[in-house]
């Protein structure tokens, strides 16, 4: 065996393994939010320069806005992608209880506390559907949420006829401000408090972690799996029938086809923040950056003139590069 | 690449000598310059503690290592091994203790993984099969090519590893603890096959912490300790008093047996009367006291971890009686079994014990959180970090970052220190341990049978599944043994010995 065959790709694998250990501790040595908060301030910073209207208190106030019913949706997503499920039902959920409201409500000029209570029932049932099939029958989450994604897209135009119904007198959730800002942010606001909490420092939220760290360890130190994980799509369910009535009231009508595709964005928002899709890692503070990111996005292209169609391309590739980013931070830096 | 190693085949002579290996890892220097010389036809038995360097060293002969310095001849020409396909190239396979297959694959495709024998791009499944076939029959053991991995047992799959290995012709085989998931047939059966292979010219390195292995396979013994090699020689020239104070650098002192308690006349803390769970076991009697020490041994396949898998609300019983703490019937599953004071330690560590990706923290906390919440279930973390440091302590889990580290970064011996530690801050009064020791080395074993004897002088009952027969006669008080799915001795562990519980374990029922 001659020593000469090894030489060449001996000295390159070499140079490449000692670049290696430069990039390892890099990457090793930044936190996924703490590298989100760049990225956003990159993106703050590029817009600020490229548009003057971008820092108005008015335009962060529309941002805000913007991104309050993804918000809503995306936090107990995170909870539930955290624990290895998926729900891609919500936006479905939204526009399904969106629509009983103003069924129930009859567009505003009826009983608004008993539309409201149709609504948050019909999320309520929806989240029950999801956690059953996946916690009893055993449907894989991903599975079964598609199949109720289109169920309840579905059911929402039966119940219209395929048409957008008018809701007035229903804007509190929407537009309407309490000292200066729009209620739907503040309840934005609470949702993200609350569940960060929840997440961070009760067993119920712990449990979330470890069962999507390993779910058969999980079970043999007596956390109920599947009654946390059921818990967590009613949770998420009842998130999508605020959502509902956020988006009917901001939109000031339910339309079949309201947040068509924002399911999409929920899960950009959420991987983007850091979450695995294999479960066991995710931060609620993650998801909001994530959704800042993606709002700041958008806001940014409409003030300096972009069309919505290259917004679309641009989601994808933030998407892409984040998670991209996250995987050489696992596979380089070896850490989780 | 050519085809597996037959019997009549003898390999031309083949050394590998490594001169002065060092390596650091951030600095610090954790190979001292070693030199190591292994021959074909020669087995060498790799002993050491974790930490000792004698994996850097394998690591560094592999290719999955680079050294600092130091040289590497294959018969007394220098070779550069900077990969481990540098390695493969030049015959150096590692059977690892992890399994890097394709589960969803057939077992023949894993054997062949990534050479499947092929003519003009297409793959022949035909030779395929029929050489998967031999390798399997050359092994001893009776497995179908066609058979799907993942329905495969641990001990199967490392049947595979190591036919896979064949296949590539290798010159140096490595076994990184190759019998620490096989029944004592398929350890004869290994056994059987690295003598063969060495005496066909093959040069084989033997990691074990299994010292009564040694003397069975090895030719020679080196021994690392602290990044030196600091014993090597013929087998004949090591007893094991000897291995074990070069490995420690302390006197041993030989174990002594169980601390025999008679705990006779007391109500069991742990009863088992006529349990059956057919096919796995049946007519099973099993007592465990407070403050003893039980071992429930048999081969690989006895129903032993069955039986504690019953215990522990896993599977159900058909028939028969199980009391815990004075209270009749079978718990309905692991959360109730919990609650009714049992603690268990499951036999896969990594796929049913640990909580990748999360904390050291939480890994030890996680069955006591209800515990330890506040009544609206709010976990505070200093709280954790309390019962994490008291235990860290308590059990010596050497852990080098803070109490946030992730769980992953622990060595096998701490991780287990860290699943045990879990049950204990529960106050789990009866606890079943599946061999809990699997993959932990000398010095860390020693620890957790310290532990295990201080638990016990404590009052717990402790139950220890183990197919390890140093193991239940080095800590148990009394060794049950079973055979074939039934009770077939029971042993007080002061009157245990080696040849006794191997009749037992092969008893005909």
């Amino acid at each position: 065996m001659s020593t000469q065959p090894y030489h060449s790709p001996v000295t390159l694998s070499a140079t490449l393994k000692k670049g290696k250990a430069r990039v390892r501790r890099f990457f090793a040595g930044v936190s996924t939010e703490g590298m989100l908060l760049v990225f956003l301030a990159i993106v703050v910073a590029f817009f600020a320069l490229k548009s003057e209207y971008f820092f108005a208190l008015n335009n962060l106030r529309n941002i805000l806005l913007a991104v309050s019913v993804l918000s809503v949706l995306a936090f107990p997503s995170t909870m539930l992608i955290i624990s290895g499920n998926f729900d891609l039902s919500v936006a479905s959920n939204a526009a399904f209880t969106g629509m009983l409201f103003a069924l129930v409500s009859e567009g505003g000029k009826g009983n608004i506390p008993l539309g409201v209570a149709a609504a948050i029932a019909g999320g309520l049932a929806v989240g029950f559907i999801n956690g059953f099939l996946v916690t009893v029958v055993r449907v894989n989450s991903l599975i079964t949420t598609l199949g109720t994604l289109a169920i309840f897209r579905g059911l929402a135009k039966i119940l219209s006829n395929g048409q957008t119904l008018r809701v007035q007198g229903f804007d509190w959730m929407g537009k309407a401000q309490l000292l200066g800002i729009p209620v739907a942010i503040y309840i934005m606001l609470g949702v993200a408090i609350i569940l960060a909490f929840v997440l961070r420092n009760t067993v119920y939220g712990r449990n979330i972690y470890a069962i999507g760290a390993n779910a058969a360890a999980a079970r043999l130190v007596g956390i109920r799996n599947h009654l946390t994980v059921f818990i967590t799509f009613l949770l998420t369910g009842f998130l999508g029938g605020v959502a509902g009535l956020m988006l009917t009231s901001q939109l000031t009508a339910a339309s079949p086809i309201a947040g068509l595709g924002l399911e999409l964005s929920v899960v950009s928002a959420v991987v983007l923040g850091g979450a695995s899709l294999y479960g066991g890692r995710g931060t609620i503070l993650g998801t909001i950056l994530g959704v800042a990111i993606l709002g700041t996005v958008n806001n940014g292209m409409i003030l300096i003139g972009l069309s919505s169609f290259w917004q679309e391309v641009a989601r994808g590739v933030i998407l892409i590069a984040a998670v991209a980013f996250d995987q050489l931070r696992v596979t380089v830096g070896g850490n989780r | 690449m050519t085809a597996v190693a037959t019997p009549s085949r003898k390999r031309p002579p083949f050394e590998l000598r490594a001169v002065g290996l060092r390596k650091s890892f951030g600095g610090v220097e954790v190979l001292h310059g070693v030199d190591l010389t292994i021959q074909g036809g020669r087995v060498v038995a790799v002993l050491g503690e974790n930490g000792a360097g004698k994996s850097t060293a394998i690591k560094i002969i592999s290719g999955a290592l680079t050294p600092d310095s130091g040289q590497i001849f294959i018969n007394g020409q220098e070779v550069r091994i900077l990969t481990p396909r540098d390695g493969q190239a030049l015959g150096i396979r590692v059977i690892y203790q992890e399994m890097t297959n394709a589960p969803t694959l057939t077992v023949a495709e894993n054997i062949f993984l990534g050479h499947l024998p092929h003519r003009y791009g297409l793959v022949r499944w035909s030779e395929t099969q029929r050489r998967a076939e031999r390798i399997l029959a050359d092994l001893g053991v009776r497995l179908h090519p066609r058979s799907i991995m993942a329905d495969l047992s641990v001990a199967q799959h490392q049947i595979v590893e190591i036919a896979r290995a064949l296949v590539a012709d290798a010159r140096v085989l490595i076994f990184d603890e190759p019998t620490s998931a096989l029944s004592p047939e398929e350890v004869e059966h290994l056994f059987a096959l690295i003598r063969r292979l060495r005496d066909e010219g093959v040069a084989i390195l033997y990691i074990t912490h299994r010292l009564l292995e040694v003397p069975a396979i090895a030719d020679e013994v080196v021994v690392f300790r602290d990044g030196y090699l600091v014993a090597q020689g013929p087998v004949a020239e090591f007893s094991h008093k000897r291995i074990v104070e070069a490995m420690t650098g302390e006197v041993y002192e030989a174990p002594e047996h169980g601390h025999s308690r008679d705990g006779s006349g007391i109500e069991p803390a742990l009863q088992l009367v006529a349990a059956s769970a057919p096919p796995w076991f049946h007519q099973v009697d099993l007592e465990v006291h407070r403050g003893e020490i039980v071992g429930l041994f048999g081969r690989l396949g006895c129903g032993a971890l069955e039986v504690g898998e019953a215990v522990f609300g896993l599977r159900p019983l058909r028939s028969g009686r199980m009391i815990i703490l004075g209270q009749e019937g079978q718990p309905r599953g692991p959360e109730q079994a919990k609650r009714r004071g049992l603690g268990f330690v499951p036999v896969d560590r990594k796929h049913d014990g640990l909580l990748a990706g999360l904390s050291v923290t939480e890994n030890l906390t996680v069955a006591s959180w209800e515990h330890l919440a506040s009544r609206l279930g709010i976990l505070r973390r200093r709280d954790l970090v309390a019962r994490y440091e008291h235990w860290r302590t308590k059990l010596a889990i050497r852990a080098t970052g803070n109490a946030h580290q992730a769980i992953d970064t622990l060595s096998g011996g701490n991780q287990q220190k860290v699943v045990l530690g879990r049950w204990l801050e529960n106050k789990s009064a009866v606890l079943v341990l599946a061999e809990p020791t699997r993959g932990v080395d000398v010095g860390a074993r020693a620890e957790i049978y310290d532990v295990l004897k201080r638990l016990a002088e404590e009052n717990i009952a402790i139950l220890i599944i183990s197919t390890d027969a140093e193991e239940v006669l080095r800590i148990c008080d009394r060794i049950v043994v079973m055979s074939d799915g039934r009770v077939t001795d029971v042993i007080p562990g002061h009157l245990a010995t080696m040849a006794r519980l191997a009749a037992s374990a092969a008893a005909m029922t």
